[in-house]
């Protein structure tokens, strides 16, 4: 497998994936400038438009220009902007060359030096420059449409989607969203050697819990076998015959789901674990010891 | 008529308008349910849900997609019934965490998106669906990834506007494609998505890491009591990997499934002691 060949992959991926993305990349490091957020931020109150498609429309200023009109998706991975604002905000040089293998006029992830989104203001954020087919479609229905805000931008706060007031509400959190693009080629460049074998994963704590559940056995929950004396699960009560439903509220239909809940909570922490005992859900509190 | 209805996940999810009338009632609980999910590695917020009292299955919290969508096997297994529009009313739809979304309806249909990120496992996990507006419009909903789990609260007395048609449906713009075409490369180059895990396998210490790794109670009956741990021993070296910390407990016993037997050498006072340790299921 070429380079050339990865790239182009990369390029197909986030098409699909994220839309975006090329080999031009650069090194775009998500840095916000609330890198440092005070416990009792005031929380900023962003409207939004409720388009008559149901996407949400919010308005959006780059490196100061605008505003421009954008969806906000949180199913989107990346930011994205079409070439069109990209040069009228100068986030992109309009001599820029377009990369030979570029669909959608696709020009890659771009840096962007200050996004505003009502009160929001973030700092050395990056959108993937691209017109988007699916944007310039819901652009032409629905009045000027300019590309995509995404999880760059939200992941950045604590985030309240309120639909009725049509408000974002938004306090740092200190989340670093972390590089999207790195994330991906790191995966395209281990889907070459990847193990064939099962990833194996651990409870954060120590239980004193054996668990397991039958192939033909469809349902909830899986069955306790076992409770070690002196462990977590015995001072909590769960005893032998429980069917454990869930775990600190995630599902446990499965072992490896069981493994998956516990995963979550880090030795010393307080959960409610969910059982059947004699046809009623009983609530216990296990507090898993640090152990292996 | 089905092309109208092709959703063109714009930017990853993005999904194009939707046409027929979709009426809801307002959400009846008033109480707040933290709903547990999981960021992808694509960096999509997935949250799991039972359909129809089966699953559960993975879908992403998509405000650019107007409905609920899962794929075809989804339904087909939630054994939902599709009306002639290629929606379906669910009986019953369930968060994790306990949220019971009273009538939801969504499309049946296999997103190309998906397809395509199933097909390479770019998202390191099987995705079945999105929710989208219908859905998310009935409650207010907060995303913080400092957390680990979301909330959801009802809008009581919200009845969020119908979905409704919109002219001039196009499709996606071409990007339909790209979904078999993913799956294709994929297996061009021999990626074959993996999505199963096994646990990891047990030992039966309690430990206390402040200086070293030392065992502060074996559990009776454990894989640990069966090797002849006993409290107060170091744990030094787990096969040829020496321990000094949680971080190289963590790393000797990273890839140890149920049934493996490990090499543990541990300090007894003065002593040095090589134990066999073959690890069992627990947690």
């Amino acid at each position: 497998m070429t380079m050339r060949a990865i790239w182009t992959l990369i390029l197909l991926a986030s098409v699909v994936v994220s839309s975006v993305v090329t080999a031009a990349d650069p090194p775009a490091k998500t840095k916000t400038a609330a890198t440092d957020p005070k416990a009792d931020e005031k929380p900023v109150v962003v409207p939004f438009e409720l388009l008559s498609s149901r996407h949400m429309a919010v308005q959006v200023k780059l490196n100061g220009k605008g505003p421009y009109r954008l969806i906000f998706d949180t199913g989107a991975p990346m930011n994205l902007i079409n070439n069109k604002i990209a040069k009228d905000s100068g986030v992109l040089d309009p001599k820029t060359k377009r990369p030979t293998f570029g669909m959608f006029g696709t020009m890659g992830a771009q840096p962007i030096k200050t996004l505003e989104i009502g009160g929001a203001k973030l700092e050395k954020v990056s959108a993937v420059v691209m017109d988007h087919p699916t944007v310039a479609l819901i652009s032409e229905a629905l009045g000027p449409i300019d590309g995509i805000i995404g999880f760059p931008f939200f992941a950045r706060y604590r985030m309240t989607v309120d639909y009725q007031k049509k408000e974002l509400t938004l306090v740092p959190n200190g989340y670093v969203p972390g590089d999207y693009m790195d994330g991906l080629m790191k995966k395209l460049m281990d889907a070459q050697n990847q193990s064939k074998d099962p990833a194996v994963i651990a409870s954060a704590g120590l239980w004193g819990l054996v668990v397991d559940k039958d192939a033909d056995d469809e349902a909830d929950g899986v069955v306790v076998k076992d409770v070690l004396t002196g462990g977590a699960a015995a001072s909590a009560g769960i005893q032998s015959g429980d069917r454990v439903l869930t775990i600190d509220g995630r599902w446990t239909d499965t072992l490896s789901d069981t493994v998956a809940a516990t995963a979550k909570v880090h030795p010393g922490r307080e959960v409610v674990v969910v059982v059947k005992r004699d046809g009623k859900d009983v609530k216990l509190t296990v507090k898993p010891a640090k152990g292996v | 008529m089905r092309r109208r209805f092709a959703l063109a996940l714009a930017c990853g999810l993005l999904a194009p308008p939707i046409w027929a009338a979709d009426p809801k009632p307002a959400a009846a609980d008033s109480a707040r349910t933290e709903v547990p999910y999981r960021l992808t590695e694509t960096k999509h917020v997935m949250v799991r849900a039972k359909i129809n009292g089966k699953g559960p299955f993975n879908l992403i919290l998509d405000t650019g997609a107007p409905a609920v969508f899962i794929t075809k096997a989804v339904a087909k297994k939630a054994k939902a019934e599709i009306d002639e529009k290629g929606w379906a009313n669910f009986d019953s739809f369930v968060l994790e965490g306990g949220l019971a979304v009273e009538k939801a309806r969504g499309r049946v249909e296999d997103l190309f998106q998906l397809e395509g990120m199933n097909g390479m496992g770019l998202a390191g996990v099987e995705l079945h669906g999105v929710i989208g507006y219908n859905v998310l419009a009935k409650y207010r909903i907060q995303y913080d990834f400092t957390t680990d789990k979301l909330v959801f609260e009802p809008l009581a007395d919200f009845v969020p506007p119908p979905l409704v048609p919109i002219g001039g449906a196009k499709g996606q713009g071409g990007l339909e494609m790209l979904g078999p075409l993913m799956k294709t490369l994929a297996s061009l180059m021999g990626m074959k998505p993996n999505f199963a895990t096994v646990p990891r396998g047990f030992v039966g210490v309690e430990i206390d890491d402040t200086d070293g790794i030392v065992v502060k109670k074996v559990l009776p009956g454990s894989p640990a009591d069966k090797a002849g741990f006993k409290s107060g021993d170091k744990i030094e070296q787990i096969r040829n990997i020496s321990v000094d910390d949680g971080r190289d407990l963590a790393r000797a016993l990273a890839k140890a499934g149920v049934g493996t037997t490990l090499k543990v050498i541990v300090k007894r006072g003065d002593e040095s002691k090589t134990l066999t340790l073959e690890l069992g299921k627990g947690l």
